[in-house]
């Protein structure tokens, strides 16, 4: 054996280096990204200042408040950057002259197209960032991961031809980006319209004056009540007569039904992800446990989990958020942030027994025994040994049990019980439309339950197609296209 | 060299901190210069119906640098002598009061699994059966013996990955400072199980306890991983305890050899003297069912039945059922390890036809006797005093 200077050689070069040697894709990547990414970061700055900073300011020493003033500066002057996605940038308030022609609106466009524009204009923003995510995904594995397979890669291709998968792909898509994006694609906001509406006005043209009239968005919305037969209606796809236009019509407060569900949309997509991120962690933490110790920690758990399952959940929830209502908790975020520990403390049990099965049985493999045998402690063997084999699983049933939570929000909220007024939730609008659903007020229940059910069926199917996506031994019914995509596209 | 340097450093380190560790031992009982020593391991499964002893009395001893084999058939309790000595017994499964694992003087079956983990690896180290499942798929084989190195040297970073190719050449992986970023699958059989070799070789070992390393293995590549285990033992100056089934390969590395069946040694002696005298019938009934390309060979001999499972205490030569040599006292007396003749120390067997000089009835007594001793449970069943 010769005194060998190990050279360090290509293939053990980080990621970093590998980059270095060959930047052009990344360059590519990197000059898409960034621009895409800087025509909205005055909206991530003013997200982050919208963090309670100031408790925090106060808690510094002396000599950092001028420090922390300054920043404070430049983080209110990046927050007021331009950003792409702004209300202002295609603007759809105004008032229509009785000529026809609207004024206020970017180019005098009617209210509905504008709308529309920004609509789209938003959709193609979050479809770029999901492009440039699988643009990402492409460039990896073409230019920069080391292996040429992984099985990474066959989950994405089994995923590619999973219709039903793609579908529910394509609904939580639009979801998530009507949830991130609530205040750019409302036709009004929250504010505005929802929750202050006598501190904002509206213009419009009064015929019988003849003139432009400035009137409080609380009046004006008592003029456009949804009330079904006999009442009031403003339907969807419609104006009302102050020249607003509701794509889903409006409440029967006359309040905008889109403005609300989008913002609804928030809520819901917050309460499910913080719940699930609640459950999954307990129920990971308990799975590799139990997978690892057996015994009286198997049996503990078993023990806690079925006496929680034994509750019946939503009645539990009601039960302990009544409970908690007027607390300081019950106020974080309207309510939001005690139904997400609730949802979490109690659901972790159904992920708790989905990911067991699988622990278990990575558990048994010998490499844990090699690792146990030469003294790997517990808990890096748990999360380097056993973690890997579980999260896919997870995945899986983190997707499905997410609809489940959408469900029961929407299901608190109808009751009265869940987010507090005024604070937009699906669950309150089918609540509030309940009585005009026979009449020509339909949309008000209609609209808000129909999207609860196609978001639900959507995380399914989501969860469908990852499952089928993550075990191999799923054909999922396209073996041949598999094959033939395989040979045919070359990406 | 100077890599090599480097692992001699290590080796010096190590065998002078056992050293200095032994001096106190060796003040406390001056008896015992064996690196590990099994006494009366008894390991037990309780299942619904019946507690299975798969382990039931065994005793054997180490010395440092020595290769100890245990052979014996599928289901004999190898395996689980070698989990026992690991502490890697999992529920329902349970060592019995009385037995005792000792290493470098110091009582494993007492110690708690956080304990254990620092007898794991740098103590006594383990080479499964399976290369392709021990070695876990997601991760390279470089990461893996690194994840050993960091425990137990404290290596991280360029140094441990260093290491990590050192440690493959050394169990002669060609081009290992390639091979180190390649995963499992990517290795062939051979390779997988020189992997982990290395993997516990990185621990830095006394002792290594390779439960059927070869088995998985094609031929060539089976004489080529005994060649280096024996290489590496004098490299290192490691112990082994080689379990197998096989005694051709038996033959080839270990020093002394004890043969298990049901859950109990029932011979152990040097190599040599095993394969050229055979003692017990059982051992005997091995030796003649290993095939032979020899001309003008028979059908081959077969020990006719098979292994039973133990799950009650002996009263009996468990043996016995199958022995061609089996007389009345074999299921009455339950045999005990005794020296085969006078003078013979070394080479012990568990069966009523020993001492082979004594007269028979003495021999008898002797055996019962002994297990009278050994087991209180058995005293009133055996009746071996009254005849």
């Amino acid at each position: 054996m010769s005194a060998v200077d190990y050279p360090v050689d290509e293939d053990e070069q980080t990621l970093l280096e590998r980059i270095q040697d060959e930047p052009g894709p990344a360059l590519k990547l990197l000059a898409v990204v960034v621009p895409l990414f800087a025509v909205e970061f005055g909206a991530v700055a003013s997200l982050v200042m919208s963090l309670p900073w100031s408790a925090v300011g106060s808690a510094l020493p002396g000599f950092l408040q001028g420090l922390a003033g300054a920043l404070a500066g430049v983080g209110d002057a990046l927050a007021n950057l331009p950003t792409l996605l702004s209300r202002s940038v295609i603007d759809n308030s105004g008032y229509q002259l009785p000529s026809g022609e609207w004024v206020g609106t970017t180019l005098g466009l009617s209210p509905a197209v504008a709308w529309l524009l920004r609509v789209l204009l938003v959709y193609a923003y979050g479809f770029a960032w999901m492009a440039v995510g699988w643009w990402v995904y492409l460039v990896y594995r073409d230019n920069y991961r080391y292996a040429d397979w992984a099985p990474v890669d066959d989950m994405v291709n089994r995923f590619r031809n999973h219709s039903w998968g793609l579908l529910g792909l394509a609904i939580i898509f639009a979801f998530v980006v009507l949830a991130l994006f609530a205040p750019a694609l409302g036709p009004t906001t929250v504010e505005a319209n929802i929750s202050d509406p006598y501190l904002h006005t509206v213009e419009y043209f009064d015929e019988e004056a003849g003139s432009v009239q400035e009137i409080y968005v609380g009046d004006a919305n008592r003029d456009s009540q949804s009330r079904g037969q006999g009442g009031d209606n403003v339907g969807p796809l419609s104006y009302d007569q102050f020249g607003r236009f509701h794509p889903f019509g409006t409440l029967p407060s006359g309040k905008d039904l889109f403005t609300f569900m989008a913002a609804g949309a928030r809520v819901s997509l917050f309460i499910g992800v913080l719940s699930l991120l609640i459950a999954g962690g307990i129920a990971v933490t308990f799975a590799l446990a139990t997978a690892y110790y057996k015994g009286l920690v198997d049996l503990g758990v078993v023990i806690a989990s079925d006496s929680i399952q034994s509750l019946p959940q939503l009645l539990f929830i009601m039960l302990a958020s009544f409970v908690l209502s007027g607390t300081w908790l019950a106020n974080l975020y309207s309510g939001g942030v005690v139904l997400a520990l609730l949802f979490g403390f109690t659901g972790w049990p159904g992920l708790w027994r989905a990911v067991r099965g699988p622990a278990l049985q990575v558990s048994e493999r010998e490499w844990i025994d090699a690792a146990k045998s030469f003294g790997q402690r517990p808990s890096v063997t748990m999360r380097k040994h056993m973690l890997p084999y579980v999260v896919g699983y997870l995945l899986i049933y983190a997707s499905l049990t997410l609809g489940g939570v959408i469900i029961g929000v929407a299901g608190l909220s109808f009751l009265g019980l869940g987010i507090n007024a005024p604070t937009p939730e699906w669950g309150r609008a089918v609540s509030a439309g309940q009585p005009y659903v026979p009449t020509q007020s339909w949309h008000i229940s209609l609209i808000p339950g129909i999207m609860v059910v196609i978001v639900v069926t959507g995380f399914n199917a989501l969860g469908d197609g990852i499952r089928d996506a993550i075990d191999p031994q799923s054909d999922v019914g396209t073996g041949q296209q598999d094959e033939s995509a395989a040979a045919g596209g070359g990406a | 060299m100077a890599a090599d340097a480097n692992a001699t450093g290590v080796d010096e380190r190590r065998s002078s901190a056992r050293q200095t560790q032994s001096d106190d031992v060796d003040a406390a009982e001056s008896a015992d210069d064996r690196l590990l020593e099994v006494e009366n391991l008894r390991t037990v499964f309780h299942t619904e119906r019946e507690t299975i002893r798969a382990v039931d009395g065994v005793s054997f001893g180490i010395e440092e640098g020595e290769t100890l084999g245990l052979v014996g058939e599928s289901g004999s309790g190898k395996s689980v002598t070698a989990r026992s000595i690991m502490g890697l017994v999992d529920d329902p499964g349970e060592l019995l009061p009385g037995s005792s694992v000792r290493f470098d003087g110091r009582e494993l079956t007492d110690l708690t699994e956080k304990g254990y983990e620092s007898v794991r690896g740098s103590g006594i180290a383990m080479v499964f059966q399976d290369p392709l499942s021990t070695l876990n798929p997601v991760y390279t084989v470089g990461n893996q013996i690194e994840e050993a190195l960091s425990l137990h040297r404290g290596l991280s970073g360029i140094d441990a990955t260093e290491k990590a190719i050192e440690l493959l050449e050394d169990v002669g992986i060609p081009d290992a400072a390639r091979r180190v970023s390649e995963y499992p699958h990517e290795f062939s059989g051979g390779m997988r199980q020189r992997a982990v070799i290395a993997m516990a070789l990185a621990c830095d070992p006394d002792v290594l306890v390779c439960d059927e390393p070869t088995t998985a293995l094609d031929v060539t590549i089976q004489a080529q991983i005994l060649e280096l285990l024996s290489d590496l033992q004098a490299e290192h100056g490691l112990s082994i305890l080689f379990i197998t089934h096989d005694m051709g390969v038996i033959a080839e590395v270990a020093d002394r050899v004890a043969v298990m069946y049901a859950g109990e040694i029932v011979e152990q002696a040097p190599v040599v003297e095993l394969y050229e005298n055979p003692r017990h019938p059982y051992t005997r009934g091995l030796l003649r069912s290993i095939p032979s390309t020899q001309q003008g060979a028979e059908r081959l001999e077969t020990i006719a039945g098979e292994v039973p499972t133990p799950n009650k205490a002996a009263t009996d030569c468990r043996f016995a059922p199958r022995c061609p040599e089996a007389f009345d006292a074999c299921e009455e007396v339950h045999p005990v390890p005794v020296p085969v003749e006078e003078g013979a120390e070394d080479h012990t067997a568990a069966c009523l036809l020993y001492p082979e000089d004594e007269p028979r009835k003495a021999a008898v007594d002797r055996h019962a006797a002994a297990g009278d001793e050994d087991s209180p449970e058995s005293a009133g069943s055996t009746g071996g005093d009254s005849r």
